[in-house]
């Protein structure tokens, strides 16, 4: 048995755990299918504890997703897109001004980073900060 | 002789590392993470009942704010949620010792790395305005639903969407291979992750050398301007390397 460190997803398609929150989402996503599998390195003193978590998965291919886009694609207001003026170009202008319009509030917070919660929890006993492994080994992706 | 309470296990440490006071882990009463030593590795773990069932949000929250927060400063393996122990000699003789050799080297692999995940969303209109422009057949189809109840045009409705979301999933894939180019050059390796909501963008975990991650920012953040009005961009991390670690029977 090893513990190699690569890549565990895939290009999977499906779907995955999807539960209300945003943020629980992403724990979700991030813990319940994913990290080391106790069971692989220990059989004898497991504790079989009962686990409540919700396996709501969402099926991205799916009559619901079709009837869903069918729907946006109604709502969509096509009224300038008429016989007299092209669909492509009313995308384009609608994109422009959407666009225009969100650059200015928007830039900065295009990216937001949740790192709150990294500050004081772990200190090494040798202090310093993070050294570098010299003999760097990593998995390919 | 049952035992009334385990040891949870959150993740994977080298043993140099100290847990500070006053973080708590899964459980209700939650009890304080500790460390469970074994030479170079140890454990992050916490008492835990064994008869109350896990997975509250508190309990999911915990097990991903231990290993996000260790992420930060020190290498860490993390386990999957659940993962319980009854005992700490158990921890040390069938966790640790025997399986020192493969956590120390997974752990020097990590030394100085952390994971980041990138999720971009589309904006609906803006997406299906884009998919219709590129679609003449999907237009007509749009015109032959319109103001029509639901009831008589299903079928329609149903071709319809089959062809949008099919153009979705084309986007979704071309925007992904957009997102791994621009990072490779800053990133340690990508892991695609499937996406959560039908209209995601790109779903991509990242691991970083954290001396790049400033970097990697800024190469997200000018990809993410470019999509404004199109998609909307985050970025998590920090976080525990759980795209990363794999076992593998061999």
């Amino acid at each position: 048995m090893t513990t190699a460190v690569q890549p565990t997803g895939g290009s999977g398609g499906g779907g995955l755990e999807r539960p209300g929150g945003s943020g629980l989402a992403e724990v979700v996503d991030s813990i319940l299918d994913k990290g080391l599998v106790i069971d692989a390195y220990v059989r004898v003193s497991l504790v079989g504890i009962e686990l409540l978590t919700v396996d709501a998965r969402v099926v991205v291919a799916s009559v619901d997703t079709y009837l869903r886009f069918a729907e946006a694609a109604n709502r969509l207001d096509l009224a300038e897109t008429g016989q007299s003026k092209g669909l492509p170009e009313f995308v384009e202008g609608a994109q422009e001004k959407g666009a225009e319009k969100k650059v200015k509030g928007a830039a900065r917070g295009a990216i937001d980073t949740a790192r709150e919660t990294v500050e004081g929890f772990v200190e090494r006993h040798n202090g310093g900060s993070r050294r570098k492994s010299s003999t760097h080994a990593r998995a390919e992706g | 002789m049952s035992t009334e309470h385990g040891w949870y296990v959150y993740g994977i440490v080298e043993s140099d590392v100290e847990v500070l006071p006053g973080n708590e882990g899964v459980g209700d009463p939650p009890a304080p993470v500790e460390l469970i030593r074994s030479g170079e590795v140890a454990a992050l773990v916490s008492r835990v009942d064994v008869d109350k069932p896990l997975g509250s949000r508190a309990d999911l929250f915990a097990h991903r704010d231990v290993l996000d927060a260790a992420a930060g400063a020190v290498p860490v393996l993390p386990m999957r949620f659940g993962a319980v122990l009854s005992s700490r000699t158990a921890v040390v003789h069938e966790l640790l010792e025997p399986h020192a050799d493969e956590f120390t080297d997974a752990l020097n692999q990590l030394e100085g790395e952390a994971q980041y995940v990138f999720h971009a969303r589309y904006d609906e209109s803006a997406l299906v305005h884009e998919v219709l422009s590129e679609n003449p057949d999907a237009m007509a189809l749009v015109e032959q639903i319109r103001d029509e109840p639901i009831e008589s045009t299903r079928d329609t409705r149903l071709q319809l969407g089959e062809l949008l979301g099919t153009a979705v999933e084309a986007k979704r894939s071309a925007d992904t291979d957009v997102v791994i180019e621009a990072v490779t050059p800053v990133v340690a390796a990508v892991s695609v992750r499937p996406p959560t909501h039908e209209e995601d963008a790109a779903h991509v975990a990242m691991l970083v050398d954290i001396d790049n991650s400033g970097e990697l920012e800024d190469l997200l953040d000018s990809l993410a301007r470019s999509w404004e009005g199109r998609a909307n961009a985050r970025l998590l991390g920090p976080m525990a390397p759980y795209d990363f670690v794999t076992t593998t029977q061999g």
